[in-house]
C-alpha cells in the first residue's frame, strides 16, 4: 500500500510510443488495402436503390399512385428516370407495390381506370384488366400479373425497390 | 413504341395492336440567334411531351423521331411530304395518324395534312425540370393522352 506507485521507465515509454506509433501506421496502411478489397461488397448497386416514398401510416386499402425519381445511369449518359407504383395494405395490413406497367406492351395501367371495372386496374390500350392483387384476369389481353416492387420499411417510411416479375414472387 | 432497336422487336411481333401512330413536327431555322434559342427549346419540350405520351400508351402509340424541317409561314410543301410519310408509314396496320407540334403554322395547315394535328402553344419554361413546370407539363399530356384515346 505505502509502495511507492511504479514510474514508467525509459523503456517502456519508448515501448508503447513505437508500438502505438507503429500500429497506426500500419493501420495507414492496410485500411485502403481492406476497403479495395471489400470495394465492390461495397458499391450501392444503382438497379437495386431503395427510395423512401412514403410514410406507411398514409397508406390505405385503396391503390393509390405513388410516383417518386431516381438517377438512373446507363453507359451514355446520366437521367432522371421517373417511377411509379399503385401501393395499397392488404388484408393483413401488409403492403402490396405494383408496377403499372402492362405485362401485355408495356402501357401504363390505372386503379380503377374503367368505369365499368372499379375495382381492378385497367389498361386503356387494349382493355386489359388485373384484379387488385395484380393477377391478370383472363380472357382479356396480358398473359401474367403485374410485375412486384421490392419493398422495405424504415422507422414508419416505405421505401422502394427494383421490380421484379411475378414468378421469382 | 419508339424508334429503337428494342422496342421495335417487340413492335414486329405485336404491331397488329399498336394502331396509332405519332409525328413530332419541330421547326428550325438558324437565321437569328432568337429562334435558333426558341427552336432548341421546342425541340425539348418537344421531346418531353411525345415521349410522356408513348409512355402512357407505349403499348399502342408508334412514335416516330422527331420531323424537322426549315421555319416557314408557307408550309405546303412540308404537308405533301409528310403524306408522303404518313403514306408510307400506313403500309403497316395504323389506323390513326396524329401530328404533335407548338408550330401554330401548322394550324392554318391542318386540313392539308392526312392525321389529326395536335397543336399546343408553346410553354416558355425557364426551366423544364422545376416541378411547377413538371406538374403543367404532366397535366396538359393526361389531357393530350385523353384526347388520343377518344379516338380509338
Amino acid at each position: 500500500m505505502s509502495e511507492k506507485r511504479q514510474q514508467v521507465s525509459r523503456r517502456q515509454f519508448l515501448n508503447y510510443t513505437l508500438t502505438g506509433v507503429g500500429g497506426f501506421m500500419a493501420a495507414g496502411m492496410l485500411a485502403p488495402m481492406v476497403r479495395f478489397a471489400i470495394d465492390p461488397a461495397l458499391q450501392a448497386s444503382t438497379a437495386g436503390e431503395f427510395k423512401a416514398v412514403e410514410e406507411v401510416d398514409n397508406i390505405t386499402e385503396e391503390p393509390t399512385r405513388i410516383d417518386w425519381e431516381i438517377e438512373q445511369v446507363d453507359a451514355w449518359y446520366e437521367s432522371t428516370v421517373t417511377k411509379t407504383a399503385w401501393v395499397y395494405k392488404d388484408e393483413n395490413g401488409d403492403i402490396v407495390a405494383l408496377s403499372p406497367i402492362c405485362k401485355h406492351l408495356g402501357c401504363m395501367v390505372t386503379w380503377a381506370g374503367s368505369d365499368e371495372y372499379p375495382d381492378q386496374f385497367y389498361c386503356p390500350c387494349h382493355d386489359g384488366r388485373y384484379y387488385k392483387d395484380g393477377e391478370n384476369v383472363p380472357n382479356t389481353p396480358p398473359a401474367e400479373g403485374l410485375d412486384f416492387y421490392e419493398y422495405k420499411i424504415e422507422d414508419g417510411t416505405l421505401l422502394l425497390g427494383p421490380t421484379k416479375p411475378r414468378g421469382e414472387a | 413504341m419508339q424508334w429503337n432497336k428494342q422496342d421495335l422487336g417487340q413492335y414486329l411481333t405485336a404491331e397488329e395492336y399498336i394502331d396509332t401512330l405519332l409525328i413530332p413536327l419541330v421547326p428550325i431555322s438558324l437565321a437569328t440567334g432568337e429562334d435558333m434559342v426558341k427552336g432548341a427549346g421546342q425541340m425539348e419540350t418537344t421531346n418531353i411531351f411525345v415521349k410522356e405520351m408513348e409512355k402512357q400508351y407505349k403499348g399502342r402509340i408508334f412514335l416516330l423521331p422527331i420531323y424537322s424541317y426549315l421555319s416557314s409561314p408557307d408550309l405546303e410543301a412540308e404537308a405533301v411530304r409528310l403524306n408522303k410519310w404518313v403514306e408510307n408509314a400506313c403500309q403497316r396496320p395504323f389506323r390513326h395518324v396524329f401530328f404533335f407540334t407548338f408550330d401554330h403554322q401548322w394550324k392554318k395547315q391542318e386540313r392539308l395534312l392526312s392525321g389529326n394535328l395536335l397543336w399546343l402553344p408553346s410553354i416558355k419554361a425557364d426551366d423544364i425540370q422545376s416541378k411547377e413546370t413538371k406538374a403543367v407539363v404532366n397535366d396538359q399530356v393526361s389531357q393530350l393522352t385523353e384526347l388520343i384515346k377518344s379516338y380509338w
